[in-house]
């Protein structure tokens, strides 16, 4: 057995980045000083081209609109999302004994979440951080196998405006599409409440209210 | 030990220490994350280092300790019998070097067997008979008698060979 092992149990050498990142960890801090200082004048001169020509064309640049916090958190949540969909972070059998762990260390107190039916799945829990809050961000997967994120974090500042809500059954969330992915925000017992989905088409994103309408009225804080 | 010797050294160690984390953690990112932690510990910790010892060996534990302090939290094992991984579980990686079909699956089928040890059967078991360690630098780095190490690794062949037969029939 301990032949069999050496010989045909494959080996898992470190990688060149691994082997770069812990080589630099282990540099002494003066080295990593002057290394720094060595490429310090360039950047600082870069940047501050950077910044002349950034004034100088400023003027002309489109205006966006005044930052707008319902926004950031989307677009956080989004990117957690598309995590979660490229970099395929769904363990279904990890749930049951992530979910308690998760909800411990989100400092939400979940007292009860929509775990799935024959339609959609829960398949990860993990506490999360959003834009400087900490929560929990749960993952669902539908039998097409779309997926769908679900974030709650404390978020007693942040507003949500009144345009964009669209009445799901007894409630009336916010809807948006942003970044080819749709969004149904709402706020809840001082918790701000986020599910992202790839569900965009007209047909699809009916099926994602009937998701949150199951999430909704199964979540209890 | 002069620091940059003991780094030097300790970097010889780096392809070893990578392949015991994979084995632990069956995930390649987490691996890596163990494996820096491991180093920067180790860097931390490197005046306790006793020259002359098995700097390899030291490494090994520091990198089990540092696995059952942080990562063993969110192992699967926890959520499973000692025995039990569902039947459809994935290979730990899927770019590994072409072989040959009969060759593979051979391969898939230890790595799978293995993955059903326990880590206190995996670790003893990997580090003496795919690393060489001595059994008394497991017993080090297990902090339990080298006999508690033979009986390990003795109980972890009957049951992979217990596996293996498995998946043959």
């Amino acid at each position: 057995m301990g032949r069999l092992l050496r010989e045909r149990l494959p080996r898992y050498p470190a990688t060149p980045v691994l082997r770069s990142a812990v080589v630099e960890a282990l540099m002494p801090a003066g080295v990593r000083q002057s290394w720094w200082m060595f490429w310090l004048p360039p950047a600082c001169t870069a940047v501050a081209t950077a910044l002349v020509m950034l004034l100088w064309i400023a003027p002309s640049l489109p205006s966006a609109p005044a930052g707008d916090p319902a926004q950031l958190v989307a677009r956080a949540v989004l990117a957690g999302h598309a995590r979660s969909i490229f970099w395929g972070e769904s363990r279904s059998d990890v749930v049951p004994a992530a979910l308690p762990r998760a909800i411990a260390e989100s400092g939400v107190g979940l007292n009860w979440v929509f775990t799935g039916d024959e339609e959609i799945q829960l398949i990860n829990a993990k506490p999360t951080y959003l834009e400087g809050r900490r929560g929990i961000e749960l993952t669902y997967q539908d039998a097409a196998g779309h997926t769908v994120t679900y974030v709650i974090v404390p978020g007693g500042s942040v507003a949500l405006p009144e345009r964009g809500r669209v009445q799901i059954d007894r409630w009336k969330p916010l809807v948006r599409k942003e970044n080819g992915f749709s969004l149904i925000m709402w706020r809840q017992q001082g918790l701000l409440c986020v599910m992202a989905s790839d569900l965009v088409s007209d047909e699809d994103l009916s099926r994602f209210k009937q998701y949150f309408v199951k999430v909704r009225s199964s979540t209890g804080f | 030990m002069a620091d940059d010797e003991f780094r030097q050294q300790a970097l010889q160690h780096l392809d070893a220490l990578h392949n015991l984390a994979v084995y632990l953690t069956r995930n390649g990112s987490e691996a890596e994350d163990l494996v820096q932690e491991t180093y920067v510990r180790a860097m931390r910790f490197s005046h306790r280092f006793q020259p002359g010892t098995h700097l390899r060996a030291w490494l090994f534990q520091i990198l089990r300790n540092t696995f059952l302090t942080f990562y063993r939290l969110r192992e699967r094992e926890a959520a499973l019998s000692e025995d039990g991984v569902p039947e459809s579980e994935a290979p730990m990686f899927h770019d590994a070097p072409a072989r040959d079909s009969e060759s593979a699956g051979a391969h898939m089928d230890l790595e799978r067997a293995l993955t059903k040890l326990p880590e206190e059967f995996k670790t003893p078991l990997l580090l003496a008979e795919v690393e060489g360690l001595a059994l008394e630098d497991v017993a080090r780095i297990m902090d339990c008698p080298v006999g508690t190490v033979k009986s390990r690794i003795f109980r972890a062949k009957e049951r992979l060979r217990g596996y293996l037969t498995d998946y043959k029939q």
